[in-house]
């Protein structure tokens, strides 16, 4: 009976040591390379609450499994959870993982040890008393020379409690692989494409020069960086800089991935990880001629200059000017000092606007705001104020409006206040120019809102300084004007005339101010100028006895214009805030844009703004004309369609991918998810979009 | 700043590893000769008119494993060369290396496994391999009857050693050669290679 008795025992304890062992096996697995471990912060869970668990590998030394990017081979470790109904597993944590080198070809993996942690969440109702189990299907694989691919089990259980009776437990394996995590949002960090590199940027009080022993950029996705390429890093205080090498002719919208620094402390050198997540500006060189291209400062000073100078014979520019030209011929006897200094005079007045438009770029883009060529439209305030100054333009060139005597007319040349009129009608064309974009100017200006701020006014000052050349020259030369008519009566003919143009730009600027704000902010604009021709007309009847009072009645209209305009423009919202679809485009998104590329369709895409002329006239002269149009449906292309006339963060982005700052911007995107997309000119004639469109085709059909 | 944003910029030009340089789509492929498996040489040049397929293999890899233990990398190896397209396995692994085989050995595995490539290319020094920089195998290459080089990548669109991928998987080699084929444009030209890296000799 004794001896039963402790038979019974021994038995005994063999099971439930038996039992124990399973239990540990199950958690634990040995495969030739790796053991892995089925780890969690959690001794006893409860119904809602979030556990972390980790699968912790010891690997045998030099060899090495992957990371979520597992670079240029390998494959990244794939875990996957069977939990009971109601719980689920998040994504993995992934450590920060270190690169290898093998020869020429790079893999971003780990060594010797690492977990891989998750978050699990438990279903709201679980019964207390019960067991939580947990299992893992791990798959991996270990390389060192060769490659073994291994799947483990892994499962654990743990004990469900009463609400508020959980315990938690400190597991070295998941303490030492939060350390390791990525530290999120702990820098702003930004991203550009400059000189066919991709620079990243981090910025903040605790970087210091000395400290940085070493920094490298995993990127989170396979084909964004070249794994193997070497990163340049440039380290001053507060500032970190590296050099990273595009994989191919294209990069994504944003760079996502991990930053590593080694920093120096205390003797030794300890390793931190940050999360990087930065929109990616700007563009790269493309083989393709037709693409976007990158350039240097020179050349952007060039194509700013040139592009200025393209400007005067642009719609918007080209009435402004003439008034000034018209006042030239008229006073070829002008001393040669004043006439110098007039055309000074005028150049400094539109260099001061480019200067004004460079500063509010410069502040804003240190606000971290993204503004355009042309942003000042995106305010329907400005767009009524312009409308109102050209309607008084227009006024003054009929011949209605005389602002005393000294600056009867816009082309004065008679006085010193001549040179303040000089100055203003600077600014004036340099205004106006705005809602158009000639050739070269946005290549120069999109390089220039990537630069910093010497470069940048450099640009803007190049551009305004092409916008006064030809006057300037005039002013220097005036024999050139010889090859204008002689002066006579003529003259007050065409400057009556030019009014007309100065009228349409009015009713431009109203119908651009009726799709911002709307159909009373239109009545508002109209009134406010029936107000000004009101005021005008007092100014210009009044006699001698009653200049005081038609002074004042007339002042007094003309602030009742404005304040009327100001006060229903104000707060208008747009009526309508969206491209609407019809049936040959829709509007554009980026989702959209990734969607149709999916699908392997060709897309076209037209980013405009109402107030854009040039962007208006191409749609009227090339993409709105019939055999487009059938071109379009023939090669089934979609037309995706980006307004700009209200500020549009996605379409302002989009802009910069193309190393752009402004409307309008025509890509085309050939059929093929990787397809290589086309730039067209700021200017298109049909033969140009239907070149591009046939040319994008046999070109591929050619590879 | 210029000066330093310069400096920067030389100094990352002068930095960048020469080696992974991997050949332009749409440009002339790379020309080279290289021995074959059965003792003869071939040159590139000399398959002009011809559409050829270039697989970087090593018969251990587990990835190489799986796509001819599912029989994919041998069907696709059939239809490409019922249409007279020539394919040729490519070996880069040095003496010494998993994957490294002499030419009748190459000629066994491929019996043993019914692969029914044009030829093995044998590239124990790694230079055709440097030349098109391939770092995985597989590692497949596409090139049309002009001598262009029109695809590069993996051999499909999921990178696994498991087979429970190939359902899912777009076979991009398959794909592109249907394209070239019946005159149309390859729809994805440049695609992730995935699989072990070559380990090649110093």
């Amino acid at each position: 009976m004794k001896l039963s008795h402790h038979a019974t025992a021994t038995l005994l304890t063999a099971i439930l040591f038996c039992a124990a062992f399973s239990a540990q096996a199950a958690d634990i697995a040995k495969t030739e390379h790796v053991t892995a471990r089925l780890v969690t912060d959690a001794r006893s869970v409860e119904a809602g609450a979030t556990i972390t668990v980790g699968i912790h590998k010891l690997i045998k030394p030099k060899w090495h499994t992957y990371w979520q990017n597992s670079g240029d081979a390998g494959t990244a470790t794939a875990i996957a959870w069977t939990l009971s109904q109601g719980a689920s597993a998040g994504e993995i944590l992934w450590p920060a993982p270190k690169r290898l080198m093998i020869g020429p070809v790079a893999n971003y993996g780990y060594e010797d040890e690492v977990t891989l942690l998750t978050r699990i969440k438990l279903p709201d109702t679980l019964p207390a008393g019960e067991a939580f189990p947990i299992r893992a299907v791990v798959d991996w694989l270990v390389c060192e020379e060769i490659c073994i691919p291994e799947q483990v089990t892994l499962e654990l259980s743990l004990p469900v409690v009463a609400k508020g009776f959980s315990t938690g437990i400190s597991i070295r394996a998941i303490e030492s692989a939060r350390m390791k995590l990525p530290v999120e949002n702990a820098w702003p960090f930004t991203a550009s494409v400059k000189n066919s590199k991709i620079e990243l940027t981090a910025a903040s009080s605790d970087i210091s020069r000395d400290k940085i022993a070493n920094a490298h950029f995993f990127a989170s996705d396979w084909g964004v960086i070249k794994h193997a390429a070497n990163q340049p890093m440039s380290a001053e205080d507060g500032k970190l800089l590296l050099t990273l090498e595009p994989y191919e002719s294209k990069v994504p919208q944003t760079l996502r991935g991990v930053l590593v620094l080694d920093e120096k402390s205390g003797g030794k050198t300890v390793q931190q990880a940050y999360a990087v997540e930065a929109p990616l500006t700007g563009t790269l060189t493309s083989q393709n001629n037709f693409a976007m291209q990158e350039i240097g400062f020179a050349t952007a000073l060039l194509f700013a200059l040139l592009g200025g100078i393209i400007l005067n014979l642009m719609p918007c520019v080209f009435p402004v000017l003439s008034i000034k030209v018209l006042a030239l011929v008229n006073h070829t006897r002008v001393s040669r000092h004043r006439r110098h200094l007039h055309g000074i005079a005028y150049t400094l007045g539109v260099l001061a606007f480019f200067g004004v438009i460079a500063g509010i770029v410069l502040v804003f883009k240190a606000g971290g705001t993204e503004f355009g060529w042309g942003f000042q439209f995106q305010s329907p305030l400005f767009v009524l104020l312009l409308a109102y100054l050209m309607f008084a333009v227009g006024l003054s060139q009929s011949g209605l409006i005389s602002f005393g005597n000294s600056m009867s007319r816009f082309g004065a040349f008679g006085s010193n206040e001549g040179y303040a009129m000089s100055f203003l009608m600077g600014g004036l064309a340099a205004i106006v120019a705005t809602p158009c974009t000639a050739p070269f100017m946005g290549t120069a200006l999109g390089f220039a809102v990537s630069q910093p701020a010497p470069i940048l006014l450099a640009i803007f000052f190049a551009l305004g300084f092409g916008l006064a050349l030809p006057y300037l020259l005039l002013c220097y030369w005036p024999s050139l004007l010889r090859y204008l008519p002689r002066p006579g009566p003529w003259m007050e003919r065409l400057k009556q005339l030019l009014a007309f143009p100065m009228y349409a730009t009015a009713i431009w600027l109203v119908w651009v101010l009726a799709q911002q704000a709307g159909a009373n902010a239109v009545a508002a604009a109209l009134c406010g100028m029936l107000l000004i021709a009101f005021g005008a007309w007092l100014l210009a009847s009044s006699g001698k006895n009653w200049r005081a009072l038609t002074y004042s009645f007339s002042l007094a209209s003309i602030a009742a214009a404005l304040a009327l305009g100001v006060y229903f423009v104000k707060d208008a919202t747009a009526p309508e805030q969206t491209v609407r679809a019809n049936a040959r485009y829709e509007a554009f998104t980026p989702t959209r844009l990734e969607e149709l590329r999916a699908q392997g369709r060709p897309v076209f895409i037209n980013l405009t703004a109402a107030w854009c002329i040039t962007c208006l006239v191409n749609e009227r002269v090339a993409l709105e004309r019939a055999n487009v149009i059938s071109a379009f449906e023939a090669a089934n292309i979609a037309y995706l369609k980006g307004d700009w006339t209200h500020r549009d963060p996605a379409i302002t982005q989009m802009l910069a991918r193309f190393g752009r700052n402004g409307v309008p911007l025509y890509v085309y995107y050939p059929a093929g998810a990787s397809a290589q997309p086309v730039v067209l000119p700021q200017i298109l004639t049909p033969e140009i979009v239907l070149r591009e469109i046939v040319q994008s085709k046999t070109a591929r059909v050619e590879n | 700043m210029i000066k330093k944003l310069i400096a920067t910029a030389a100094l990352a030009t002068a930095l960048v590893l020469p080696a992974a340089a991997s050949p332009d789509i749409g440009k002339e492929a790379p020309n080279f000769t290289a021995r074959t498996a059965d003792g003869k040489t071939v040159d590139l040049k000399s398959l002009r008119g011809k559409i050829v397929v270039l697989e970087w293999t090593n018969h251990e890899c587990p990835y190489v494993r799986m796509h001819y233990g599912a029989n994919n990398m041998q069907a696709t190896q059939k239809d490409a060369t019922a249409q007279g397209i020539v394919w040729l396995q490519i070996i880069s692994s040095p003496p010494g290396k998993q994957g490294f085989l002499e030419g009748p050995a190459a000629i066994k595995v491929n019996a043993e496994r019914n692969a029914v490539p044009t030829n093995v290319l044998l590239d124990p020094d790694g230079k055709v391999g440097s030349l098109y920089g391939a770092q995985t195998t597989p590692h497949m290459y596409v090139i049309d009857e002009k001598g262009t080089l029109v695809y590069k990548g993996g051999i499909d669109s999921i990178p696994s050693y498991r087979a429970d991928s190939l359902p899912k998987a777009v076979n991009y080699v398959r794909e592109t050669l249907t394209a070239l084929v019946s005159n149309k444009p390859v729809p994805n030209p440049s695609t992730r290679a995935y699989g072990c890296t070559i380990h090649y000799g110093s």
